[in-house]
């Protein structure tokens, strides 16, 4: 009986080192944090950034496992929405970063100038598309 | 003969990069940065060392191993202390080609509807719908089948994030730091160059035994 729960626990610990250090792993890939230090110039404050990911991973851990219910007004959603899109904004920049693609689109096309425009495409694309999603392409 | 020495030397730094037009002839001034005495500099700064013919394609390595003997045909013995890289890429530049606009309109909107569905499929793979219900009942207490209350916000904030990541609204910067499209422009650049400088210059490989 003891050795059970010994168990159970060992491999719940396990899967969450390996969870969470994949999804470290993934973040430190792709670069989101260094560069939003970069940009707001705060680099001292990167050890405080580095908890703010961990509490946000566990508390996003105690909301999908739990059943928590707050019971706070609806309007709290709009800022929680916002950051939440940016996230994955950040995330969505970085890969087509990292795949490269623009470089080489830019150079086949001869368009270096105009590369910003390009990448509004994409910008707007991603706004357009989820809108569209959320307002119209699900429907249950 | 210490002095001959200071007065007969000419340090030769090459440019990077060259753009020329097609029957441009390349003067050693236009190739590169030279510091030399005076009288000495006045004999070898308009020297041709190259001139662009039919025959070249857009990209010429100009290597200094070539324009050595140029400056030391001119001008006797002297001195000369090469300094950074040792050759030079020359462009040519043909008859400018506009971008045409309808292929640009073509890849926008590719781009746009590539972004817009990427999305989509993104949202669908990792049931975003079914986390954004559970958030919206998280908080609210209530349920809702399109809490698009969190969703518009959500949509909002996706372009504000790659433009955050991308450091650019439009023409406007926020910061004055390369952002990481700029720096990755480069890298492709440089990478090219490299290529280029091996496998355009014909100097730089040579086999012995022709097998």
């Amino acid at each position: 009986m003891i050795i059970n729960i010994v168990f159970t626990i060992f491999i719940g610990l396990a899967g969450g080192i390996a969870v969470g250090s994949g999804f470290v792993a993934f973040l430190t890939v792709l670069g989101i944090i260094p560069r939003l230090t970069q940009l707001t110039k705060t680099m001292k404050m990167i050890h405080w950034y580095e908890w703010s990911v961990v509490f946000g991973a566990v508390a996003g851990t105690i909301a999908s496992l739990r059943d928590p219910i707050l019971y706070l007004p609806s309007l709290l959603l709009i800022p929680l929405g916002l950051a939440a899109g940016v996230f994955v904004g950040l995330l969505a920049a970085a890969l087509t970063e990292v795949l490269n693609v623009f470089p080489i689109l830019a150079k086949r096309v001869r368009i270096e100038d105009k590369i910003m425009i390009l990448m509004m495409a994409f910008v707007f694309g991603k706004i357009f598309g989820s809108l569209f999603h959320w307002m119209y392409f699900v429907n249950e | 003969m210490g002095v001959n020495e200071v007065e007969n030397t000419i340090y030769i730094r090459m440019r990077h990069r060259l753009q020329v037009r097609p029957h441009d002839s390349i003067k050693l001034q236009d190739v590169a940065q030279l510091i030399a005495e005076d009288s000495l500099l006045e004999k070898v700064k308009n020297s041709i060392v190259y001139k662009v013919s039919e025959k070249d394609q857009n990209i010429i390595i100009l290597d200094v191993m070539k324009v050595i003997p140029i400056l030391t045909n001119g001008v006797g013995q002297i001195n000369i202390e090469i300094i950074g890289p040792t050759q030079t890429i020359i462009e040519v530049v043909y008859k400018k080609i506009g971008v045409s606009i309808p292929l640009f309109i073509l890849i926008w909107l590719l781009l746009f509807f590539g972004a817009a569905l990427a999305i989509m499929n993104f949202h669908e793979d990792v049931s975003m719908q079914a986390v954004h219900q559970r958030i919206f009942k998280i908080i609210t207490g209530k349920q809702s089948v399109k809490p698009l209350i969190l969703q518009i916000p959500y949509s909002l904030g996706l372009g504000l994030g790659m433009i955050l990541f991308f450091n650019h609204v439009f023409k406007k910067r926020l910061n004055e730091e390369p952002s990481p499209l700029e720096v990755e422009m480069f890298n492709y650049q440089q990478d090219l160059d490299r290529y280029v400088i091996i496998n355009e210059n014909e100097e730089s490989m040579k086999r012995l035994h022709d097998h």
